[in-house]
């Protein structure tokens, strides 16, 4: 099939940029990273992007095509194609550009280091030599996180790094909550500590963009809505962020209600609002804000204050209450119908069945049916014209040469 | 010189890191050289596990892991290697679980293992179908706690002998361009395999045998080049792996018939026979009419949804993508496709070379511990083991001696190499050469190899060798320019598979994954019980053998 492709080349050595069009014979079941090879292969040589496993498990090229960040190997082109659409593919975002879609990813392995990557268990060595015994449940907690190819998708999208450029960002972030919610890392608090910093957990927007273009599932908006919940569970709550989301809590519990009016003060403190008073008097002036004292409360806020001690009871209140099941995530990701069948249906493949076996369609059609296929072990088995004699399971291995 | 090192590492893989871990804990000043960043290393696409005697699911020993390993290898595994693997291995998982590795668990909390081919109990341990990729990450991290430097996006072209040693190795720099020389007390290969060579792999863009070429081209001998191993379950038509795990979680392999056609060829092993049986038998289906257009199906339904997603959640994702087919609710289309070298650089127990000063491990290694076929889950195994005995000795080398002295022709050389290569004006593109190459191995050295078919493709490799002294590099500027490394690695490639189907002619027998049921349909233990011997003679590769280290297990047949 013909895919077309607008690409943004860039030229480090001039500074220029221009947008080119490109035209490749594909075929159909071809990735948008082998129209590349095509255009570098049959086109223009000089073409620049990162490739090598090409299943999208390597991370290597991570690139926006229309603006939103993909893996270019986990993108097919036949949709683009019958869609009669022409995608313009450009280098990742929130990345210096060093030649065309190859960017430099040093600012981004910088913060991946920052967050001392690796497990701190505060041992040396097990005393027995063997591993930690850790429940499948517990190690699920960091199931997410653990899948991170580091391909950059969602730190090109991230809309607090535009604004911030030295912000830890999702990867980094997702990354860290990887030690935070491992059972074995013995620096929860530290990292916590570290994590909360100017530049970190808190200066996430939510925008959700992480999430939403990660091309692996792992979800680092998640990753750090957990690092905030449990760095309040830990009382590491200096961050105004962190106040931010206290007061939320506070409010529900008492009154059910957001109480507004004192959230200003509750998180950037008594001078700063202080400071804004006369923001916040033009704001009554025209009916955004109005001074509810005392606070008004919710009729039924003993459900609220229920929900939250239930909460706590169950020791939901870090990181563990945010952990959703895997299952329904990978479902949610690539939803399946639980009501279609995988065996009656017409255009099923058939039933599998042993030869000479129940569900040999040869025996159901009664005497004389062949029990097998024409056999082959002369070209097929290990050593060709012999035939298979005993079972794995009845030989001693090793046996041999312990005599 | 760019920099100096006790141990350089060419290669930041399972295998590269893991010895840079060990030379950097042996107290030698360390570094790294790579193509790519280290976790866009191949090793991080081995998706079913990595198999050690642990015992976790069923009573096992390094014992009966050897005794699977030696059978598998077809009795031309070197049987001292493969115990060392074999004994070595339950404390390097252990090891890597203490280091963090995000290991699949068992209800007691131990590390849960699942039956692989060919093994007598269930021992390969796993992260779900992503083992490579945790290995990958967990052994990055300890780099990155060691602050261990890695020369990232270096093209390795051409290692330095100097003075019966091995010195350094010139780069490519492909971010910035130029030749850099890195030299090394001791230099140790950890390049992977070469599965590029054939359309039809499982293998990255980046396994193009970088390693195998430079140690050839020095002199060095390859050993057991003829063995590639033809993985059951590659994807059609993309080639992308989708693991034995599968079958180890119980999936079928089917014709179109709906058959388990394992029953005629494997009848107790079933789809868990070894790996060089079942790609034979797949094969065998196929060419007799009985597949579905050129492949077979891998059926997981029968699993259901949910063991599906607890288990087999990235083979899933990867059918669904390349596929387009959810394994739920049908069959995976699959077929034998190039997956390993079980041939590589010749290296004894410590990943010490013919050459002083130079090492090898992992893929691009030939120790041997895989013989003639290996079993899925020992590779990963290995590029731990031998990894970290290959770093260990590189840095016990380097710190009780020696200065390091490149001549500064090496670099000149090497220049005047490029210069002429750049200054190519027009000639033939490396893509018709590298297409034609995957094609006619796939065609004249896959599976099944006839002796017309072997001659066939010596003839034709000499053509595109000859070729491929007129290629022609488009780019010829100095930033990322991966033209450049990509007609390299061609010319690496080219080079590598001539010794592989010149040992191919020259092994006139069926063993492992070298098999000849049209003229040697069995195995001869009295003539090839050998490892063959590649070494580069000027402009062609030279044969010889090699005996086999024998320790316990005499040959016996090889039923599963």
């Amino acid at each position: 099939m013909d895919a077309a492709l607008k690409i943004w080349r860039y030229d480090s050595s001039t500074g220029d940029r221009a947008l080119k069009e490109y035209e490749v014979d594909v075929p159909e079941e071809a990735t948008l990273l082998e129209a590349l090879d095509a255009v570098k292969d049959k086109v223009d040589g000089t073409l620049a992007f990162r490739k090598s496993c090409r299943m999208m498990i390597c991370g290597s090229c991570g690139m926006r095509m229309d603006g939103a960040a993909v893996l270019a190997c986990k993108t097919p082109m036949k949709p683009l194609v019958e869609a009669g659409r022409v995608p313009t593919i450009s280098a990742m975002g929130n990345l210096p550009i060093i030649k065309d879609l190859v960017v430099d990813m040093d600012p981004f392995w910088a913060k991946f280091r920052a967050m001392r990557p690796y497990l701190q268990p505060g041992y040396s060595e097990a005393a027995d030599g063997r591993e930690h015994l850790i429940s499948q449940e517990r190690m699920n907690a960091i199931h997410k996180e653990s899948l991170c190819i580091n391909c950059g998708c969602c730190v090109s999208e991230c809309n607090a790094m535009e604004s911030d450029p030295d912000f830890l960002g999702p990867q980094a972030l997702a990354k860290g909550m990887r030690f935070v919610g491992d059972a074995r890392d013995q620096a929860k608090v530290e990292r916590l500590e570290e994590y909360s910093g100017e530049h970190g957990i808190w200066e996430c927007t939510r925008c959700y963009f992480c999430t939403e273009r990660c091309p692996k599932g792992v979800d680092p908006r998640e990753a750090i809505a957990k690092l905030g919940a449990e760095a309040i569970r830990e009382g590491i709550a200096s961050d105004m962020g962190a106040k931010h989301a206290k007061w939320f809590v506070t409010s529900a519990k008492t009154t059910g209600w957001l109480r507004e009016t004192e959230l200003v003060p509750h998180t950037q403190g008594v001078v700063s609002s202080v400071k804004q008073m006369k923001f916040a008097m033009k704001l009554i002036r025209h009916n955004k804000a109005g001074i509810t004292f005392p606070p008004h409360v919710a009729q039924d806020v003993g459900e609220s204050r229920k929900l939250f001690n239930l909460v706590k009871t169950q020791g939901r209140d870090g990181f563990a209450g945010i952990v959703q099941g895997e299952r329904a995530l990978a479902s949610l990701a690539h939803g399946y119908d639980p009501g279609r069948d995988p065996y009656d249906r017409p255009d099923a493949a058939p039933r599998p069945y042993i030869a000479g076996e129940d569900g040999d369609p040869q025996l159901a059609s009664g005497p004389g049916g062949s029990a097998g296929g024409v056999g082959s072990l002369t070209q097929a088995d290990v050593t060709p014209g012999e035939e298979p004699t005993k079972k794995y399971s009845d030989e001693q291995p090793g046996q041999e040469g312990e005599k | 010189m760019e920099g100096k090192h006790d141990v350089l590492v060419i290669g930041a893989g399972c295998s590269g890191m893991r010895a840079a871990i060990a030379a950097y804990d042996a107290g030698a000043d360390v570094a790294m050289v790579s193509k790519l960043h280290p976790t866009r290393s191949h090793s991080g696409a081995a998706e079913g596990g990595i198999n050690a005697a642990l015992g976790n699911a069923a009573e096992d020993s390094p014992e009966i892991h050897a005794y699977d390993t030696v059978k598998g290898s077809d009795y031309i595994g070197d049987q001292d290697g493969i115990e060392i693997l074999c004994n070595e291995a339950p404390g390097d998982i252990v090891q890597l679980e203490h280091w963090g590795a995000v290991f699949s668990r068992r209800e007691d909390g131990k590390l849960a293992q699942r039956p692989f081919g060919a093994a007598g109990s269930p021992r390969t341990v796993f992260a779900a179908d992503i083992t490579g990729h945790v290995l990958i990450q967990v052994l990055y991290e300890q780099v990155v706690k060691r602050d261990i430097p890695v020369y990232e996006e270096y093209f390795a072209w051409k290692l330095i002998e100097n003075e019966g040693r091995c010195q350094g190795v010139v780069c490519w720099d492909l971010l910035n361009g130029g030749l850099k020389t890195i030299g090394g007390k001791t230099i140790v290969l950890a390049t992977g395999g070469a599965g590029r060579q054939y359309r039809a792999t499982t293998n990255a863009w980046a396994c193009t045998g970088d390693g195998m070429a430079m140690a050839l081209h020095l002199g060095l001998p390859l050993k057991d080049m003829e063995f590639m191993q033809f993985h059951p379950t590659t994807m059609y038509p993309s080639g992308i792996l989708i693991t034995e795990g599968c079958r180890g979680e119980g999936g079928y392999l089917i014709n179109k018939d709906g058959e388990r056609f394992m029953k005629k060829y494997a009848p107790n092993a079933m789809e868990l026979a070894s790996r060089d049986v079942v790609s034979r038998s797949e094969q065998t289906e196929i060419d007799e009419g009985r597949g579905i257009e050129g492949s077979i199906w891998l059926d997981l339904r029968h699993l259901g949804a949910e063991r599906i997603l607890e288990r087999l959640p990235g083979s899933r994702e990867l059918a669904m993508t390349y596929a387009g087919v959810d394994a739920i609710f049908d069959p995976i289309p699959v077929r034998p496709g190039a997956h390993y070298h079980m041939g590589g650089i010749e290296t004894g127990n410590d990943g010490a070379t013919e050459l002083t000063g130079l090492y090898a491990a992992g893929e691009c290694a030939c120790v041997s511990v895989h013989g003639a076929n290996r079993l899925g889950g020992n590779s990963l195994m290995e590029t731990i083991t031998f990894g970290r005995r290959a770093g260990t000795a590189a840095a016990e080398w380097a710190l009780s001696n020696t200065t390091i002295s490149v001549p500064q022709s090496a670099q000149r050389d090497a220049e005047r190499e490029l210069q002429a290569l750049l200054d190519r004006a027009e000639g033939e593109r490396p893509w018709k050469i590298r297409d034609e190459l995957g094609q006619t191995m796939l065609d004249n050295f896959g599976v099944f190899r006839r002796e017309e078919k072997m001659m066939r493709q010596e003839q034709i490799l000499q053509e595109l060798r000859e070729r491929y002294r007129s290629v022609h590099v488009e780019d010829k500027g100095t930033v990322f320019n991966n033209d450049l490394t990509q007609a390299i690695e061609l010319g690496n490639m080219l080079d590598t598979a001539w010794c592989m189907v010149q040992a191919g002619i020259a092994r006139k027998e069926s063993r492992g994954a070298h098999s000849r049921p049209y003229d040697y349909p069995k195995r001869d233990d009295e003539n090839f019980m050998q490892h063959s011997i590649s070494r580069w003679a000027g402009d062609h590769p030279e044969l010889s053998y090699k005996e086999v280290r024998v320790t316990k297990w005499q040959p016996e047949e090889r039923h599963y």
